[in-house]
C-alpha cells in the first residue's frame, strides 16, 4: 500500500496503437460456464443473445465457448502482450457480462496497477530544452576564472 | 477455566495464520535487514510505512508546489523580473496558468516563457503608469479585464 511497495508504471499504448491503424489488443476471450447450474443462466443467456453478434462486431477476437462442469462460470480475456484476466460471471445478467465484455475488449493488456502520470509524450520540448545558454546572450562573453583584473 | 481431560485443553488456534503473516510479509519484502523476514519485527516496520505514506500524500503536494515555485522564480529572475511580480501580473492580466504549468514551460517551451515574462513586465510598467501617472493618459490595453456575464 505505500508507493514503493506496491507496483507501478507510467501511461502508455501498446507500440503507439492509435497512431496508424488501431489493433484491438484482445486476442481471445474464452467463456466457460455450466450447462445446468444455477450461477450460470447469465453467461448461457449471453450465448443465446448477445456472443455472436459481439463476435461479428470484433472480427480481430476469437471467441471460445467451452460448456464443462465447473461451480464458478469464468470469462477468460488474452491480449496480445501475453497477459491474462479472469473475471467471475457467478449470477451475472446476461446485459451486465456483455458490458464486462465490451470493458474487456476496450482494454489494452497492460497490467492495471497505480499509473504514476496521467499523461506521456515522446516530445515534451518544441521550443527546445532550457540549456544554461538558452538566455545567454553571446556578448556577455566567455566563464573567466576571477583572478585575472587583480593580477594586473 | 475447568478442563476435565486433556484433550479439552488444547486449543485449535486457527487454520489462516500463514496467510495472514504472508499477507503482511508482502508489504515488509523490500525493507533492509530481518524485518523484510520476521513477523513481530515486520508488524512495527510495515505499521509505521503505512503512516509515512499517508502523511506523505499530503506533503507531496506541498513539496511538488514549493519545487514548481522555485523552478519559476529561478526562470524570472535569469530575465530580469521577480517571481511575486510575474504571478501578480499574470493573475491581472486575467492569465489563468497554474505554477505546474509555468514550471513545464520554463524547462521546455523557454521562449514561451519569456513572452509571458515580458506580459507581466508591460503589465507592471501600466500598474506603475495608472498609480503615479496624471490620470489624462489613456488606460492600458492589458489592464482592460473582460468580466463575462
Amino acid at each position: 500500500m505505500t508507493a514503493r511497495g506496491t507496483s507501478s508504471r507510467f501511461l502508455q499504448s501498446v507500440l503507439q496503437n492509435g497512431v496508424g491503424r488501431y489493433v484491438c489488443q484482445l486476442k481471445r476471450i474464452s467463456l466457460i460456464f455450466s450447462k445446468n447450474a444455477q450461477s450460470s443462466l447469465g453467461a448461457r443467456n449471453f450465448i443465446e443473445e448477445g456472443v455472436v453478434d459481439y463476435a461479428k462486431k470484433n472480427p480481430g477476437t476469437v471467441v471460445y465457448i467451452s460448456p464443462e462442469p465447473c461451480r464458478i462460470p469464468r470469462l477468460v480475456a488474452e491480449y496480445l502482450n501475453g497477459n491474462v484476466r479472469e473475471e467471475k460471471i457467478t449470477g451475472k445478467t446476461s446485459q451486465e457480462i456483455s458490458d464486462l465484455v465490451t470493458k474487456l475488449t476496450n482494454q489494452s493488456g497492460l497490467d492495471i496497477i497505480r499509473i504514476r502520470k496521467p499523461y506521456h509524450t515522446d516530445s515534451p520540448s518544441i521550443q527546445g530544452q532550457w540549456h544554461p545558454f538558452t538566455n545567454r546572450l553571446p556578448s556577455v562573453g566567455p566563464i573567466r576564472p576571477p583572478g585575472k583584473e587583480a593580477s594586473t | 477455566m475447568v478442563f476435565l481431560t486433556f484433550p479439552c485443553l488444547i486449543r485449535n488456534r486457527g487454520p489462516d495464520r500463514y496467510w495472514k503473516v504472508q499477507e503482511l510479509l508482502k508489504n515488509a519484502r523490500h525493507f533492509r535487514g530481518r524485518k523484510n523476514r520476521c513477523y513481530s519485527l515486520a508488524v512495527r516496520a510495515v505499521r509505521r510505512a503505512f503512516v509515512y505514506a499517508t502523511k506523505g500524500r499530503q506533503l507531496k503536494r506541498r513539496t511538488m508546489r514549493t519545487l514548481w515555485i522555485s523552478r519559476i522564480a529561478a526562470a524570472t529572475r535569469e530575465l530580469g523580473l521577480k517571481y511575486p511580480v510575474l504571478v501578480d501580473n499574470l493573475v491581472k492580466s486575467s492569465v489563468q496558468l497554474n505554477r505546474k504549468v509555468l514550471s513545464d514551460l520554463a524547462i521546455n517551451e523557454p521562449r514561451t516563457f519569456q513572452s509571458l515574462a515580458k506580459l507581466a513586465q508591460a503589465r507592471q510598467q501600466e500598474g506603475f503608469r495608472a498609480a503615479l501617472g496624471s490620470g489624462s493618459e489613456p488606460p492600458g490595453v492589458l489592464s482592460r479585464v473582460v468580466l463575462l456575464q
